[in-house]
């Protein structure tokens, strides 16, 4: 089956997406170096007090869906819950776009791009963990490129490919964990400090990558549960929604554990952040009961959850609420001065530069446009054909997911 | 080699921020981006308020926090140097994890909005990749140690004048400015401080007047809970942080 004879590959839809999120994403990048170029960094709001903003935030962001799609991916391709697999294509294709955006973020952002490249490798601080994450989602970026391949080839089981599967699982999982440790490990920021961090990323890593691959799919049939082949619809009507609701469920009962620690605490570097920066913004309550417990509420009731709108508007909550979470997340730690008396008498006050904006919009514009060009590339509700014996597998396979 | 450590008497210092005017010229820091800055904090409240200060340069910590995370090497702990912690302004990438990881709040990538107008890079537009070019700009450039005039993209942060210190004899157990054979080699800090409240020399000297001090002085670190272990003492009965609340 070629693109073209896949009705999801709707040349209508996906030939000016390319095009128009190709214009924004290159405007954008254009426009920020310019920025950067004649105000140099003066052109973002971080400063000495909140040195990572909303440039690290979209990296995490993005970094993270894409962790969590190769994670939802994995569930065919590791553990063998082949009826995830009319799903694996297309989560592989977004989970490369998304981790591709969110390093050409994260390439705007720092101060010398062009020098990582060489002083990274070259220095091999492996101390720090900033040095294994960049090595860890390295290795991811190569295993998705490899196994997407290996897909596009018709070649989903053979051992390589088997292989170059858990290879990706594994690489995200220690790509994913480590990002986390790059917060969690920094004990001089307590609202960060926390070894059990890389839960909540994988959580929340699965739920946004989840939500993506909801909001993509529909976007690819028009909504319209008809057109998509038929072990796609079944998922869709099924194991997905349902994972979708779990992925909130566990989501929603750890940020309740950590709002209540949070506030709990006595340590001001932890209970003032949540009490009066987290839950003094109608932003973050907007992100977390909007993005997190609408959603859950949701899609609990089993008619609403098969429903195609109903899945793409809990989708929508979903990666509009994380976004905001993961902004307040990456500021959250930074917001009380550190070291710096009467000088900061205040929570430190960060908002966004114009400048910053626009990089996420390009990172934004970058996965419509990358998923865009996938659609019209590749088929990207491929599937294995049925080997024999898998037929008897498959309702098995698929009762144990239910149950 | 010597370990330089610094004490700073708290029951001298004033407040008078003649460390740090000396800090700004002798480094050619921007406004407002001092590597030595003298903070200030109010403790209790009426009527037993406290008004409290101390100046703060980096620790140079023994175990040093920004050492570990930075992924390049840019910083590290020179122990053919004293012990101070450089930055490598040639392998810095700009990713300011560093920023986040010391938690003494010392350390400056000062390529943004101005903290003090009128804007000073635009003023005196920098040349040759440095921020800006500062009138009378010091002879003193290693960019290997992060010395001289911060170019874009990179963090900055104090040196313990590593370009003076360096200079200073073999062996010596302090740099004392009120010794002529030494005043040239003793950071700018020390040296300006009118009423000598700060000391430096070798906390691996047993004789050195800085262990002296920290020994028989009560000599504290701020903030040890953190394991960075400074290089740098207090001295005095102020010496302590009272913990961040939000102003109401
Ligand atoms: S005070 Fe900060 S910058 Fe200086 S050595 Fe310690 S951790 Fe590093
Ligand atoms: S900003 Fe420079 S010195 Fe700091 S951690 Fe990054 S590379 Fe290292």
């Amino acid at each position: 089956m070629t693109a073209q004879d896949n009705q999801s590959g709707n040349p209508a839809l996906f030939t000016p997406m390319l095009y128009v999120g190709a214009a924004i994403a290159i405007i954008a990048f254009v426009f920020s170096g310019f920025m950067l170029m004649t105000q140099g960094h003066a052109a973002f709001n971080m400063d000495a007090n909140v040195a990572w903003g909303l440039p690290i935030s979209t990296y995490v962001y993005f970094a993270l869906m894409s962790s969590g799609l190769t994670l939802l991916a994995a569930l065919a391709m590791v553990f063998g819950f082949k009826q995830y697999y009319p799903l694996v294509k297309r989560a592989i294709w977004l989970a490369i776009i998304t981790l591709v955006a969110g390093l050409a973020v994260l390439a705007m952002e720092i101060g010398h791009t062009f020098r990582m490249l060489w002083a990274i490798p070259l220095n091999l601080q492996v101390e720090s963990a900033m040095f294994w994450m960049g090595v860890f989602y390295l290795a991811d970026l190569i295993f998705l490129l490899w196994k997407f391949q290996r897909m596009e080839r018709g070649d989903w089981s053979s051992k390589l490919s088997r292989q170059v599967g858990i290879a990706g699982f594994i690489a995200v999982v220690l790509a994913a964990g480590t990002l986390a440790l790059v917060f969690g490990m920094m004990s001089m920021r307590p609202f960060w400090y926390d070894p059990t961090l890389p839960v909540w990323f994988y959580a929340t890593a699965a739920l946004t990558g989840v939500a993506g691959l909801v909001f993509f799919t529909y976007l690819s049939y028009g909504m319209n549960t008809e057109r998509m082949p038929k072990a796609l619809r079944m998922d869709m009507e099924g194991p997905l929604p349902r994972l979708f609701l779990i992925l909130l469920f566990i989501t929603l009962v750890m940020f309740l554990a950590r709002l209540t620690t949070g506030l709990y605490a006595n340590a001001t570097e932890v209970n003032v952040v949540w009490a009066d920066y987290l839950l003094a913004s109608g932003w973050f309550h907007l992100g977390v009961w909007g993005g997190i417990l609408l959603p859950f509420v949701l899609l609990l009731a089993r008619g609403l959850r098969q429903s195609p709108a109903i899945q793409m508007l809990a989708a929508v909550l979903v990666l509009v609420g994380m976004f905001i979470e993961r902004l307040y997340f990456v500021v959250g730690g930074q917001v009380v001065p550190l070291f710096k008396g009467t000088w900061e008498r205040d929570l430190v006050a960060y908002v966004p530069s114009p400048t910053e904006w626009v990089l996420t919009v390009m990172g934004i514009a970058l996965v419509f446009a990358l998923y865009a060009l996938g659609e019209r590339l590749f088929n990207l509700s491929d599937m294995p054909q049925a080997e024999p014996g898998e037929a008897e597998a498959e309702p098995e396979a698929t009762a144990e997911a239910r149950s | 080699m010597a370990k330089w450590g610094m004490v700073i008497d708290l029951d001298k210092c004033t407040g008078c921020q003649a460390c740090t005017t000396a800090c700004d010229m002798e480094n050619d820091t921007l406004p407002g981006e001092s590597w030595q800055d003298v903070l200030y904090y109010t403790e209790g409240e009426y009527p037993s308020g406290q008004m409290k200060w101390l100046p703060r340069p980096c620790m140079q910590c023994e175990d040093p926090s920004c050492v570990h995370v930075c992924p390049t090497r840019a910083t590290y702990k020179d122990h053919d140097a004293g012990g101070i912690v450089f930055i490598d302004w040639d392998k810095c990438i700009g990713c300011k994890y560093c920023m986040i990881a010391c938690p003494y709040g010392v350390r400056f990538f000062a390529d943004e909005k101005p903290l003090v107008e009128p804007d000073l890079k635009e003023v005196f537009a920098g040349s040759g990749g440095q921020l800006w070019d500062p009138p009378g700009q010091s002879p003193d450039t290693d960019y290997r140690r992060g010395i001289g005039v911060q170019p874009k993209g990179v963090v900055s942060k104090c040196t313990f004048c590593y370009h003076r210190v360096k200079e200073a004899p073999e062996g010596v157990p302090d740099l004392d400015e009120d010794d002529p054979e030494l005043v040239d080699y003793v950071p700018a800090c020390v040296r300006t401080c009118p009423p000598k409240a700060r000391f430096f020399g070798d906390l691996d000297n047993p004789a050195s007047n800085v262990n002296k001090l920290i020994g028989n002085k009560n000599g504290i670190r701020l903030k040890d809970h953190t394991g960075n272990r400074p290089q740098v003492y207090y001295l005095g009965a102020g010496a302590g942080i009272p913990a961040f609340q939000p102003k109401s």
